[in-house]
């Protein structure tokens, strides 16, 4: 009795030593699969704001869709339920339930709704968990300078990519519990927070301004059926971009169909030659340099002159006239000369120092340098193509830097587009302010720079610019293009451009347009100057810029 | 004497058993709690979408044209009037606006 007593005993004893201690190992582990599951939490990424907190990017938790096919009988019978829910193809959404695998994606981050619907059919072997998707609920708005970020999360294009780091979010992998019922019992650890979520950015972008720039700029594009079209809108003073824009335009909502030409932000990325733009670069070194006043006189060759074996034409005839309407007239002579008297080396450094041939460092990924050839390099002609805006290449975005250089007094801003990064709860983890680079020109030159400059609106090629009770300087450009197939320059293709700031005594805003072949007239100051009055119409309004001849009218201190 | 000692014993083991049951109880109810979180988190961002799609200026713009049958403001229309408020010791950086849009006529003024 005792002894089958005993030997019971021990055989309870050895079975509890081989589980408790010889399979310990092997049988936790196994119950752990039972009841554990580790699951990857990332944390949503940043938010994107404008200027005034609007927002222009941000995460939400969408449904995915996933099935089990080794848990499917019919995998046709599923696929034919799903499709009209998903808007898939019925055999597409077959042939990923066929495959032999445990976890295949039907469809990822799909609507809310969709999620739901699927949710109540509640389909065997078909699943759906939420996954993080990108938002821009503003449309194509901003589009080229946001980019976009990939399926999982992580940035590819524009803001999005430059400052990934910033607004990826944690990602973490915790383990939870389960019971019976596959209802999580709580984590290991009470203390087990969530992933923090990426940081947000607030950009020096106003919404409004990007609206009117982006309108007015499709607008022009499409009246002047050009190839394409890019607009800057900066504050001179600090250097912060107030609206950036290409068109046409691409809506980050529906990526999949679209080429990289389409998203490739231009304003940065794409150099041309300017034309006559670059005259006011030349005229301000010339300036500086004491070379040339105002009031020196120039004597236009009347339209045509020698250049090394080349003739360097002018649109219209001129004979003698002051150094300041060669400008207005925009007188490729009178650039040639001015260059000239300049020489090779000061120009070079002149081209240098208001920053082409150097990226402006703004805070976008892409930017290049453009093209501007050391001194050594240049051919007989090429003192004088310069002068006049041939022979080197720029960005929209060095351009309208060295126009917002003159507006600010000569001191050149770095331009920038983020403002302020926050972390969830809105604490201030950086704060970006506006960065001087350098002095270019002295105050004075600014100043006679900017008279001369309004003198172009007033009554030289820039007359559609005007915006009445405004005082408006800026300078139009047309340029011929390199033809790709011959390699001269074509006399059908053209870019059309105006570069300025108003109002010219105290700039709020400095402006360029480029017009990329259009068709018809393409003077800058046909299709790019009146794009600078509309723009600058509406947004001067919109911030409250009072007009010069503004209407003075006295208030009545309150409560009398 | 033994029986309180018991009771005592018995006591502290219910309290025991009790305490386990009421820590898994409330883990449950966190978790729930975290999935009601979750859920008011997502309708909030969801909301928070839909008011920014709905305040794009694009739409506004439509809206206001085609269906209310707005339009821009002209030339002269808008008056922007600079407030500067006595008795505030230059308060904000940028002075207090406040701009007047009229409908009649740049005419009006001068009569």
């Amino acid at each position: 009795m005792l002894i089958l007593l005993l030997c019971g005993f021990g055989l309870i004893l050895f079975r509890l030593v081989t589980l408790q201690v010889l399979q310990a190992a092997e049988l936790t582990a196994k119950a752990d699969r039972q009841h554990q599951k580790s699951v990857t939490f990332e944390g949503a990424r940043g938010t994107i704001t404008d200027r005034h907190g609007k927002v222009l990017a941000m995460n939400m938790e969408v449904p995915s869709v996933f099935g089990v096919p080794t848990a499917l009988e019919n995998p046709l019978r599923i696929a034919r339920h799903l499709a009209p829910v998903l808007h898939i193809r019925s055999d597409e959404i077959e042939k990923k339930l066929r495959q032999d695998r445990s976890f295949v994606w039907v469809a990822r981050k799909v609507l809310p709704e969709q999620g739901r619907q699927l949710e109540h059919m509640s389909l065997e072997g078909i699943g759906v968990v939420m996954e993080g998707r990108r938002f821009y609920p503003k449309g194509p708005l901003l589009s080229h300078v946001l980019g976009f970020a990939g399926i999982d999360g992580e940035g590819l294009e524009g803001l999005e990519r430059h400052y990934d780091t910033y607004l990826h979010g944690e990602k973490r992998v915790t383990i939870l519990q389960r019971d019976a019922l596959g209802r999580t019992v709580f984590p290991k650890g009470l203390a087990e927070q969530t992933p923090a979520p990426g940081h947000a950015l607030t950009l020096t972008i106003d919404e409004v301004v990007q609206y009117i720039a982006e309108k007015e700029l499709e607008e022009a594009v499409n009246r002047a059926h050009a190839k394409a079209g890019t607009i800057i809108v900066l504050d001179p003073q600090s250097g912060a971009i107030l609206a950036m824009a290409v068109s046409p335009r691409f809506d980050q909502n529906a990526m999949a169909a679209l080429t990289p030409d389409r998203w490739r932000n231009r304003a940065l990325t794409d150099t041309y030659e300017p034309g006559s733009t670059m005259k006011v670069v030349v005229a301000a070194a010339a300036l500086e340099e004491r070379l040339m006043t105002p009031g020196t006189m120039v004597f236009g060759e009347n339209g045509r002159m020698l250049v090394a074996n080349t003739t360097i034409h002018d649109h219209e005839k001129h004979g003698w006239m002051t150094f300041a309407q060669m400008i207005q007239k925009s007188s490729n002579i009178g650039a040639a000369k001015t260059g000239m008297i300049l020489g090779e080396q000061r120009l070079y450094r002149y081209l240098q120092a208001f920053g082409f041939g150097l990226r402006t460092e703004i805070d976008l990924p892409g930017e290049v340098g453009g093209l501007l050839k050391p001194p050594k390099e240049w051919g007989r002609r090429s003192l004088a193509s310069i002068s006049m805006g041939q022979e080197i290449g720029v960005t929209p975005m060095q351009m309208v830097i060295a126009a917002a250089t003159l507006a600010n007094g000569g001191v050149m801003m770095k331009p920038y587009l983020v403002s302020e990064i926050r972390d969830q709860k809105g604490h201030l983890l950086k704060e970006l302010l506006p960065q001087v680079k350098r002095r270019v020109v002295s105050a004075a030159t600014a100043r006679t720079m900017t008279t001369i400059l309004e003198g172009v609106v007033t009554n030289g090629t820039g007359t559609k610019a005007a915006i009445p009770g405004y005082r408006v300087a800026g300078k139009t450009g047309t340029a011929q293009k390199i033809d790709p197939r011959t390699g001269t320059y074509s006399a059908t293709l053209f870019v059309g451009s105006f570069v300025g700031y108003v109002p010219a005594d105290a700039p709020r805003l400095a402006m360029i347009i480029v017009i990329d072949e259009p068709q018809g007239e393409a003077w800058g100051g046909t299709v790019a100057a009146p794009v600078f009055r509309r723009v600058g119409e509406q947004v001067l309004n919109y911030l409250g810029v009072s007009p010069n001849d503004q209407v003075k009218i006295a208030m009545a201190p309150q409560g009398q | 004497m033994k029986t309180l000692t018991i009771l005592a014993g018995l006591i502290l083991v219910f309290l025991f058993v009790w305490e386990r049951v009421d820590i898994v109880r409330l883990g449950y109810q966190i978790e729930r709690s975290k999935a009601e979180k979750l859920l008011l988190e997502r309708e909030r961002d969801q909301l928070q979408v839909r008011f920014s799609s709905l305040t794009a200026p694009e739409r506004i713009a439509k809206v206001a044209t085609e269906r209310l049958g707005m339009v821009q403001p002209q030339q002269g229309q808008v008056i922007t009037v600079h407030v500067r408020l006595e008795g505030v010791p230059t308060a904000p950086a940028s002075p207090n606006e406040v701009r007047v849009a009229r409908n009649e006529s740049p005419r009006r003024l001068s009569e």
